[in-house]
């Protein structure tokens, strides 16, 4: 994507080539999936209000995790956290 | 004290209004986040809302021809003119990718101006880079008397050639470097309601997308100088009115 001039893109949300778009819940699954350290959380809730797919839910305990049937691996919530306690590791 | 209490996301509501089925945007897709919010902060206001989800009305449209001028159509279907007993709360999802591209951003940003004077009673800009400042603002539009227009900055990751994680960040930018402006028109009164004292240079915010990768140095101090311009004209409003 990096190396292109604007010109070269088709207009978004009308985009020719698929890409990183993944249709509704797919069978396919992002290459990166977010994984929370506890340690490092401090429950503020950042991740879970910058998440675009409203991936991330609030745990009974007060912690986040995320639903991989929604999350798209855009890793909004680990460039967000303030405490970096989101790091975006190769999903399985 | 527990650290739970000191945050104010805390403070939302986790309930969540947005399709669970997930959608077909991209990753990162600014749009998708602004919805998102705009639903979670409609559903404060009305239940039904909740059943209706993705059937509320919504349209896409490419509302500028090739040329720098409005098309004769397009404006005043997103802008349509009230008419008495009208209620109604128009949102522009502006993804700033229109044919034209970047040209327009001038006229863009005329749209809430133009709809303050078509006899609005409320009109906004937001960012969901600025949660809360837009729950308020759809609130406001909602609970106006009359109709209103919300414009909401939406950061395109594909469209604008950034990595998906830098949405929020690029939103952000947009409104530190002040050329997206966050303010409000109430009844003819201006009010900004995130005011940088120490503005980002434009140049960080120009050097992160792809789509100003031939801009010289020379258009970006003519777009920095633009957006001071109408800042301070912004801020000369907040004083005078209308
Ligand atoms: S943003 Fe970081 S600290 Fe805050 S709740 Fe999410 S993971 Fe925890
Ligand atoms: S990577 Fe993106 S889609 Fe996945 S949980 Fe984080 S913010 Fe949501």
């Amino acid at each position: 994507m990096v190396n292109k001039t604007f010109k070269q893109k088709s207009i978004a949300c009308h985009l020719l080539e698929t890409g990183k778009v993944l249709p509704f819940k797919s069978e396919e699954k992002p290459e990166l999936m977010p994984v929370w350290d506890k340690d490092l959380c401090a429950r503020c809730a950042l991740c879970y209000v910058y998440c675009p797919d409203a991936a991330i839910s609030r745990q009974e305990d007060g912690y986040f995790d995320v639903d991989m049937n929604l999350c798209k691996g855009c890793g909004i919530c680990h460039r967000e956290c303030w405490f970096g306690a989101v790091t975006m590791q190769e999903a399985d | 004290m527990d650290k739970f209490s000191l945050f104010a996301a805390q403070l939302l509501t986790f309930r969540e209004c947005f399709s669970k089925k997930g959608h077909s945007a991209c990753a990162g897709c600014g749009v998708a986040l602004a919805v998102r919010h705009v639903y979670k902060a409609l559903n404060e206001n009305d239940k039904t809302l909740e059943k209706a989800r993705w059937q509320i009305p919504w349209k896409q449209s490419s509302i500028f021809k090739t040329t720098d001028q409005p098309s004769g159509q397009a404006l005043p279907a997103l802008l349509s003119v009230p008419k008495e007993n009208d209620n109604i709360l128009n949102i522009c999802f502006d993804n700033e990718c229109t044919e034209s591209r970047i040209k327009n951003n001038s006229l863009i940003k005329k749209l809430p101006a133009i709809a303050a004077s078509s006899d609005y009673a409320y009109t906004a800009t937001a960012c969901p880079s600025h949660p809360f400042d837009l729950f308020e603002k759809v609130n406001k539009g909602w609970e106006a008397d009359g109709h209103a227009y919300i414009h909401i900055l939406c950061p395109c990751p594909a469209g604008w050639g950034f990595e998906p994680q830098e949405t929020v960040r690029l939103g952000r930018m947009a409104v530190e470097t002040r050329l997206f402006p966050l303010y409000e028109i109430s009844s003819g009164y201006y009010q900004v309601t995130t005011d940088e004292t120490n503005p980002r240079p434009l140049k960080d915010y120009i050097k992160k997308q792809d789509r100003f990768s031939s801009w010289k140095s020379k258009q970006i101090e003519s777009l920095q100088e633009e957006a001071d311009v109408f800042f301070h004209k912004l801020k000369e409003k907040t004083k005078t009115g209308i």
